[in-house]
């Protein structure tokens, strides 16, 4: 069964058409990297497939359920199981490391002590254990990138969106978090949506590598 | 060199317009035949009356600032955020009433719960004599102000959410519904609007004077005026406006304490399709009768209530007849005022936005201070500062009222161009500097017409606070130079009610009408300007 799929999936905003029936399966547990130039249509399948935008047609299904169609989204992100990084992280500014990973195991009504345990594996895992009491502003951007894929992975999702996080490091770090991601990954065993316009990280990352263009997937 | 000497110009203008009036007017009350004195205190400090009159203030506007807020916050999210129908409609019929002078709205009440009001006529005699009793009063004063001062945190409300990323938002949704959203994530990022509209509603309320006024309620900035136009001691209204500077002071004390500790770095989104809607689901039919109950408590029925009233053609011709000429003054000052602040505004708000000279922050404070003033202490400040035989050409004529106007509301056309100029990437500025254009040709060629938009929403802003301003103008007013809020407050103890709600009407169309025009147009050039 596959894991993400679109199928037949277009979408326009006005009159520009970003995405252009695109179809596309995700086994579990790949990498999937896509590539392409900016306004191809990246990050508008990413935020269809997190369920911040409804397809103008075509069908998104995630696990065999369809969560998108025609114009409706059907389930709403949170019951998505999907994580994400964004571009710019989104760590929300007023509160600490603990709280950003808290925040969504409340939603899902994890109990004190459970969460704490959850948070202090997590943090463990991306090395940041000793930073849980900071506030964002107060890390360097490699650290909040640990902390955003902390925030995003602590609930387990089956997909993870991943929206250029790694564009705004410098080439080392970037280098580095690229093995700590694959890392993340062989151990926890999710399913990875990667999108980057570098084709050394692609190919770094990628178990397969879906290139774009102008809406379209290319085949070429 | 010409920026520096221009902007120095421009501070000077600034202090002598407002900072002086009101030193002007400290140090008179402090000097009795020559000698340092404390005897205009005396009184004011020991009378118990004194602790009436804070008690009243005190109430009146903390009562105020907690209704707007509780209410005006969670306004301003469900008309910027949720999926509720007509928002947009709902956001300007809210707005209405800040619009006009606040004390149209207790005229409004009074014709309807007055003892001869259309109740009456209704429900009998016994049942106005109740909601008369609470018109006239605290009641009524609570109820006026905080259909006057909503719009204040719902806007900025509104205003806050706008600047939030809204990617913050999406990261919630990913693992939350809305409602958990908005507790732990949106209404924390906006909590600085939140305080900046509290600060704002208590220093307003706490200022007005029209509405305590009409409604008999005690307070400071009344006590200021009646010492002042029914017994012309000068010093005891000097001496019952030094509580209103004090308690001034204190809140922007507080806020540059509270707020500076509290803001995040927020940024502007530039999307064109943005935020998560938040959807009611069920919970929409009772918020939009909630929603619409109160516009038509606040807003809709106060002005139909003046236009029943005034449904009469002798009425408005009676109007014409008696405050015509006031109208085309209102309307001549307010133009020229809104003309004059926009300039000194943006000459103001560069200054404090580029920090161009080291006083930007002071010039900054200086203008907040002097907005939040009540009216009747710049009033007072004038007339002490200007009141003399050599200044005559200001004080005995309409100058006066303008330099009023110039004290008070820069402040709004100043914050308004500091957004507009924060927009401009400093690069454009930069390249006409490398192209050769001195600082005037940068001002007139790049930032003006780049900042154009905010620029025209400063004059709006600056045009209906000068045509709806009465404290300001009432004191200063010289003879046969009144304006028509003026001229309809000095009718209502004894014209007709008709006449004193065609007037209303009359004025409430003045402001609306361009307003109106003017909004759609500055919506227009900014849609040019960004596509
Ligand atoms: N909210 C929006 N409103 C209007 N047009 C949009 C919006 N979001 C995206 N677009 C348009 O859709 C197209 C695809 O945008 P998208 O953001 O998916 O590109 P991208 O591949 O992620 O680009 P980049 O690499 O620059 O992030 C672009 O042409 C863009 O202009
Ligand atoms: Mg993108």
């Amino acid at each position: 069964m596959k894991i993400v799929e679109l199928d037949s999936v277009s979408k326009s905003y006005g009159n520009e058409r970003a995405l252009d029936k695109i179809s596309l399966g995700i086994e579990q547990g790949e990498r999937i990297v896509i590539l392409g130039p900016s306004g191809c249509g990246k990050t508008t399948i990413m935020r269809l497939v997190a369920g911040f935008i409804p397809p103008d047609s075509g069908i998104v299904s995630i696990a065999g359920k369809i969560v998108s169609r025609d114009g409706k989204i059907i389930v709403p992100p949170r019951k998505r199981g999907v994580g994400m990084v964004f571009q710019d992280l989104a760590l929300w500014p007023h509160m600490s490391v603990k709280a950003n990973i808290e925040f969504g195991l409340k939603a899902k009504g994890f109990g004190k002590p459970e969460r704490q345990k959850m948070i202090r594996d997590m943090l463990e895992l991306v090395g940041m254990l000793e930073y849980m009491d900071r506030k964002p502003a107060e890390l360097s951007g490699g650290q909040q990138q640990r902390i955003a894929l902390a925030r995003a992975l602590v609930l387990e999702p089956k997909v993870l969106l991943m929206d250029e996080p790694l564009s705004s490091l410098d080439l080392d770090l970037n280098i580095r978090l690229r093995k700590e991601i694959i890392r993340l990954h062989d151990k926890l065993g999710f399913t990875m949506l990667y999108v980057t316009h570098d084709r050394d990280e692609a190919t770094d990352i990628a178990t397969r590598i879906i290139t774009m263009k102008q809406g379209r997937i290319d085949l070429s | 060199m010409a920026k520096r000497a221009f902007l120095t110009l421009i501070v000077v203008l600034l202090l002598f317009l407002g900072i002086l009036p009101v030193l002007s007017m400290l140090v008179k009350s402090l000097v009795v035949q020559g000698n340092f004195s404390l005897a205009s205190y005396g009184s004011v400090l020991t009378s118990g009356r004194q602790w009436t009159l804070m008690w009243h203030s005190a109430a009146l506007s903390s009562m105020v600032t907690l209704l707007t807020l509780v209410i005006g916050t969670p306004l301003g999210i469900l008309l910027a955020e949720s999926d509720m129908p007509f928002r947009r409609f709902f956001t300007i019929l809210f707005v209405i009433p800040l619009l006009l002078p606040p004390y149209f709205m207790a005229v409004s009440w009074f014709d309807l719960l007055g003892r001869q009001g259309l109740l009456a006529q209704i429900a009998g005699p016994v049942a106005t004599r109740i909601t008369s009793d609470l018109l006239f009063g605290l009641p009524g004063c609570v109820l006026v102000l905080f259909s006057v001062f909503l719009p204040i945190p719902m806007l900025l409300t509104m205003v806050f959410l706008g600047t939030i990323n809204p990617r913050l938002q999406e990261a919630g949704r990913l693992v939350s519904d809305w409602k958990g959203i908005l507790k732990s994530i949106t209404v924390p990022l906006i909590l600085p609007g939140i305080m900046l509209s509290a600060m704002l509603v208590f220093i307003l309320a706490f200022g007005e004077f029209s509405v305590p006024n009409f409604l008999r309620y005690d307070v400071f900035p009344v006590e200021s005026f009646t010492q002042f136009s029914a017994f012309y001691d000068f010093k005891a209204a000097t001496a019952a406006a030094v509580p209103l500077v004090v308690v001034t002071l204190l809140l922007m004390f507080a806020e540059s304490v509270f707020l500076r500790e509290n803001t995040y770095q927020i940024r502007p989104s530039q999307e064109a399709v943005h935020s998560p809607r938040i959807e009611l689901g069920s919970h929409l039919k009772w918020l939009l009768s909630l929603v619409t109950a109160l516009a038509f408590i606040i807003v809709i029925v106060p002005v139909l209530v003046l236009a029943v009233q005034s449904a009469h053609t002798e009425a408005y011709i009676q109007a014409l007849d008696y405050a015509g000429k006031s109208l085309l003054r209102s309307l001549a000052y307010a133009f020229i005022a809104a003309t004059l602040l926009v300039s000194l505004g943006f000459f103001t708000g560069y200054l404090v936005q580029k920090k161009a000279l080291w006083c930007w922050r002071f010039v900054d404070s200086s203008l907040l201070f002097l907005f939040a003033l009540p009216s009747t202490v710049i009033g007072i400040g004038l007339i002490s500062l200007w009141n003399t035989r050599w200044t005559n050409f200001v004080y005995a004529t309409p100058a006066i009222i303008i330099i009023g106007y110039l004290a008070k509301y820069t402040a709004l056309t100043s914050r308004i161009s500091v957004t507009g100029l924060a927009q401009v990437p400093p690069s454009m500025e930069e390249a006409a500097q490398v192209a050769g254009a001195g600082w005037f040709r940068r001002i007139f060629y790049i930032l003006i017409p780049l900042a154009g938009p905010t620029l025209l929403a400063g004059w709006l802003v600056g045009y209906i606070f000068s045509l709806r301003d009465t404290g300001i103008t009432m004191l200063v007013y010289p003879p046969g130079h009144e304006t028509l809020p003026v001229r309809i407050f000095t009718l209502m103890a004894n014209g007709s009610p008709q006449l004193v709600a065609a007037l209303c009407i009359l004025m409430i169309a003045a402001i609306l009408v361009p307003g109106g025009l003017l909004a759609a147009l500055a919506t227009r050039m900014k849609y040019k300007v960004n596509s």
